[in-house]
């Protein structure tokens, strides 16, 4: 509490004194087709100067009394200026136009949004739905956590794995965040898809490194998603029907100019194919997902807004009656927008999420429903106050009641297994944080602030004192409502820019993140059914600190953009598994099986973008190196941490052929993950057995892939417009290991040899969207 | 579940016919040509044997590389049999036999090189009847050999199967404990994921399966866990390693004091 009281008094101190008379402008900024807020509009003001929009398109922004111009401008939208005479407060409420059609229907303006060198956010990516949209992806299943990880510094996990790696954290240490809501597993069937339905998506941000001081709870990065408010000018479908999935966007006006709704669903159907099948293997099972978004959002008056927002999606996997997975997360959101004043910026939000999994197991001998899951309920309350002409001021708190189900087993009274609860697992997450921009000079902006997060165990349950070995030495019973135990953080948060000139600026930043609930994984893919564990006597708070320099560019008239950032990151408290840990038989404490250490991460990103024009798109670079020390693995020395990927390549080009073609084209090339290969071989009751020496010491086969894509605009009638997309995933045809296995020959026992498998060589696809 | 939710994507992958296999030869380093020790005292005459060999190059061949010369001795309280090397590298002592709740100890000194570890022999739980359970799995009906016992209500057990198919010797590694399964009548399937036909270890009508039932102390269990979760090169553990032995010195291995049964059925 006291450092935050001591930055809020540096902050009064530093707000300059008035001297000349100012007044505010303020107000809202939204598309004028469909009404939807925009996020991260600019406004500038000739005379230097400016502001952006926040994250439900207000802005405020204070200027001396007299003349002024305005422009406002947003990615992709018609740029508006106005001239007007400040003599008192005042409120604009704007609508940008959609961009006027060029060049024989051919859009060359910017296609995705222009990072700023003057505000002291770095390690943030942006994208737009426009920017995502031609990238070609697996099975023409548009995706932005798919596209995000073309980008330097985010990774992805490979073929068939969710997961995603940011700066050489693991990937549970991001914090992926729908409207609000924390999404506990952000994928579909089996990885292939994000949770993230791209027709319901406003606006992805993703924070590398200097985190916000809004943002907290995870180590490595922060995914923010905001799903569109819906068409409050127009009824509007759109949909898309592929080779695996459909889907269907509805949105319209409830009352027009105020009130919106907004549903969008998808399925996928690969299922029904396989039922089509006359082979028993594989009509017997199941595999799909659906998910569904819902918005709504309600005008109270001119200083009230309204927004409830859900999410709802299921994967079901089943191998006959005999093996089923269902997985799935539920979140909710309710906002309220209150404009204090011209000046502050109220929003408050209640957030559900949930996330659970069961896996059944029904074979002749053996019953059972093994069930988990993680559950939130969430207060936020955030103020912005634009204190003036040079400060931004964020501050606010967060309160999130976990509920963790570990593990229920439960049988039917005729299986031989028993049934079993392990406790619910409690906690209570708060924070304080506040921040403040301030423009110092034309030149200089600084970004300081700081957040305060407590994480408080709670009762009722059994805690454990474990010895060096992993024995239980003690048990320690507290009753419900009890505090086991709080750990209380601070982290501060610092980021400074210096613009060197129009065109180039150099940025550097500080930031410590702590990290309380914990994936714990011991397999080489992500699974659904991995398990979340929150803090305990034992397992100690995550903590991360990050430097960060970087240095920016814009060339040939800003056409191209040049990022170069560089990191250094520590980790502590990093949780690995004992060897021969038993991961699914253990009762509670599973602070036994686990070993704790520490890790360090750093590496070189270039981004080297072309914005605009008929052929668009990126290069990016990662040159880093991650590693981790746990005592009790490799001989308690460094080591590379799975995900370590000396090389990461990404090029993006996208290419609007003319009115109706448009061909994109993506390549990817990275170092082979950091795995443990076996060193030699012996034998074991006539059996071969593998000798290990040191942890990830090998390195799989390096991964390089190209995908191609190509979409057709059909013939546009009025309101009607329709076009297909093809795709050709691994056009090459490369054989990219998934997993690579060790293994007597099965032509010549007395011998063994390594077998890699590839999921899949080229997929094509194509998929028919329309909208109307 | 971790294996069977690999298995499913792989399987997945495989049935659609997308999946490519094909062999690699990476650069494993050395190996270090370390001791392995595998001592063995069961409740049956000729059941004691202790086998000591090294580690070998991944790409050698399979031929067990045993270990002459060392002096091998179990022992029960003051009482020590010293094992004889009936072929390079394997001890025994064929009238040795132990008896459950009995301690018992390994001394093995290779050329001043000494690795020691202890077992307690378990209580024997009666094996029932061995039967067949045939099971639908990705559209192929499977014949699972099937174990059936009591499990002793309030004490904790540990078991250890080994499958043979016409004297086939399975290399699946099917250990469990009773955690889930406490003083339960328990029918223990022993089922392989990735068996197909054609495969030695396929289990087909008309087949005669044995299978020995194992009464095993904790750490041997521990051992047999841990070498079937990271230790046998199929599965994808992240974290591959040698498995948790109960050994005490520098080898790698176990030593087991353990009861043993054996039933064996023509599959029907």
């Amino acid at each position: 509490m006291k450092p935050c009281l001591m930055l809020m008094t540096i902050l009064l101190l530093s707000l300059n004194t008035i001297a000349q008379q100012k007044y505010t402008i303020s107000g809202t900024i939204k598309s004028k087709a469909k009404g939807e807020t925009l996020i991260g509009a600019t406004v500038r003001v000739s005379s230097g100067g400016g502001t952006t929009t926040n994250e439900y398109g207000f802005y405020s922004l204070t200027l001396p009394q007299g003349r002024h111009k305005l422009e406002i401008s947003s990615m992709g939208l018609q740029s508006n200026f106005l001239e007007l005479n400040l003599r008192r407060d005042t409120v604009i409420n704007l609508f940008l136009d959609d961009e006027s059609v060029s060049l024989s229907g051919v859009t060359i303006t910017g296609n995705s949004t222009r990072r700023s060198l003057s505000t002291p956010q770095m390690g943030l990516e942006k994208l737009t739905t426009k920017e995502m949209k031609n990238v070609p992806v697996l099975l023409g299943e548009k995706d932005a956590i798919k596209v995000i990880q073309l980008l330097p510094g985010i990774k992805s996990a490979g073929d068939g794995n969710a997961g995603m790696f940011v700066r050489g954290g693991a990937a549970d240490q991001n914090l992926i965040l729908l409207d609000e809501a924390p999404v506990y597993n952000a994928s579909h069937l089996l990885g292939f898809f994000s949770t993230f339905n791209s027709d319901a998506i406003k606006d992805i941000a993703v924070y590398k490194g200097g985190m916000p001081a809004q943002y907290g709870g995870r180590l490595s990065s922060v995914l923010d998603i905001k799903m569109n408010d819906g068409n409050n000018q127009d009824f509007n479908v759109s949909g898309g029907v592929g080779l695996i999935s459909a889907k269907l966007n509805v949105e319209g006006p409830i009352q027009k100019d105020k009130s919106s709704f907004l549903i969008t669903g998808r399925r996928t159907y690969a299922d029904m194919f396989l039922k089509l099948s006359n082979d028993s293997s594989l009509n017997n099972n199941s595999l799909y997902f659906y998910d569904l978004n819902a918005k709504l959002n309600y005008e109270l008056g001119s200083k009230d807004k309204l927004y409830l927002s859900g999410y709802l999606g299921k994967d079901n996997l089943g191998v006959g009656d005999l093996f089923g997975l269902k997985w799935g997360n539920t979140t909710g959101t309710l906002r309220w927008n209150h404009i204090f004043s011209n000046k502050l910026f109220s929003n408050t939000s209640l957030i559900y999420s949930n996330y659970d999994y069961t896996i059944s197991i029904n074979s002749s001998t053996t019953q059972a429903d093994i069930y988990s899951k993680i559950r939130d309920y969430n207060l936020k309350q955030e103020f912005q106050w634009y204190a003036g002409s040079n400060h931004n001021v964020r501050f606010g708190l967060n309160s999130i009641y976990h509920t963790i189900t570990p593990g229920q087993v439960t049988t039917p009274e005729t299986s031989e297994l028993n049934s079993r609860t392990l406790e619910d697992r409690l906690s209570w997450e708060n924070a304080i944080y506040a921040s403040d921009s301030w423009k110092m000079s034309d030149n200089l902006s600084v970004t300081y602030g700081l957040r305060a997060s407590a994480f408080s165990i709670l009762g009722k349950g059994d805690f454990y004192n474990v010895d060096a070995d992993g024995n239980v030495t003690d048990t320690l019973h507290y009753k419900s409502g009890e505090f086991v135990k709080t750990y209380v953080n601070l982290e501060p948060r610092l980021a400074l820019s210096y613009k060197l000139n129009t065109y180039s600026s150099v940025k550097g930043s500080y930031v410590r993140n702590t990290q309380n609930l914990h994936l714990i994984s011991n397999s080489t893919s992500s699974s659904p059914t991995d398990k979340w564990v929150a803090s305990t006597n034992i397992i100690k708070p995550e903590i991360s600190d990050q430097f960060s320099v970087g240095y920016y560019r814009d060339l040939w008239n800003a056409d191209y953009e040049l990022t170069v950032e560089t990191y250094y990151k520590t980790m502590q408290n990093q949780i690995d598994y004992r060897d021969g840990a038993d991961v699914n038989t253990v009762s509670n404490a599973i602070e036994a099986q686990l070993l704790f250490g520490k890790g360090r991460a750093y590496g070189i990103e270039w981004l080297f973008k072309k914005r605009v024009g008929r052929l668009n798109g990126w290069v990016s670079y990662t040159l880093s190196k991650t590693e981790r020390k746990i005592d009790g693995i490799n001989y308690n020395k460094w080591y590379n941490a799975r995900q370590d990927r000396t090389h990461d390549i990404a090029i993006v080009a996208v290419y609007q052929l003319n009115k109706k073609w448009t061909l994109s084209a993506n390549w990817i090339y990275y170092t082979g993950d950091a795995v443990t290969y076996p060193a030699g071989k012996y034998q074991i009751d006539g059996q071969t057995v593998y000798y290990y020496r040191g942890r990830n010491s090998h390195r799989m086969p390096n991964y390089h892939r190209l995908d191609l894509g190509a979409t057709k605009q059909l013939k546009q009638h009025k309101r009607w417009s329709s076009e297909l997309a093809f795709s050709l995933y691994n056009a090459y045809g490369r054989e990219n290991a998934y997993i690579v296995q060790f293994k007597d020959s099965d032509d010549d026992p007395n011998k063994t040899v390594a077998v890699q498998t590839a999921l899949f060589k080229f997929i094509p696809s194509i998929s028919y969207n329309f909208k109307f | 579940m971790r294996n069977s939710f690999i298995y499913t994507i792989l399987g997945t992958a495989l049935l659609l016919g997308t999946a490519c296999e094909k062999e690699i030869t990476p650069d494993l380093g050395g190996n270090d040509s370390r001791y392995v020790v595998e001592g063995v005292l069961t409740d049956e005459a000729g059941g004691c044997s202790v086998k000591i060999s090294r580690t070998k190059d991944f790409y050698s061949d399979n031929s067990f590389d045993g270990v002459s010369g060392a002096i091998v001795k179990i022992y029960h309280g003051t009482d020590t049999t010293v094992l004889a090397e009936t072929s390079t590298g394997v001890y025994t002592a064929p009238e040795l036999t132990g008896s459950s709740g009995n301690t018992y100890g390994m001394t093995v000194n290779i050329a001043g090189e000494v690795i020691t570890a202890t077992s307690i022999m378990p209580s024997k739980v009666n094996m029932d009847s061995l039967y067949i359970t045939k099971e639908e799995v990705f559209g192929d009906t499977q014949n699972q050999p099937t174990v059936q016992f009591q499990d002793p209500a309030g004490v904790a057990n540990y078991y250890r199967f080994t499958l043979y198919v016409n004297d086939y010797k399975s290399t699946n590694i099917y250990v469990r404990n009773d955690d889930l399964t406490d003083g339960n009548l328990v029918n223990a399937n022993l089922f392989s994921f990735d068996s197909e036909e054609g495969d030695p270890d396929y289990v087909d009508s008309g087949d005669q399966i044995t299978v020995e039932m194992m009464n095993i102390d904790p750490f041997v269990y521990k051992y047999f866990f841990s070498l079937s979760q990271s230790a046998t090169g199929e599965n994808q553990s992240a974290s591959p390693a040698n498995p948790v032995s109960n050994l005490k010195g520098n080898a790698l291995g176990y030593f087991s004091a353990h009861t043993i049964q054996r039933k064996t059925i023509t599959v029907p």
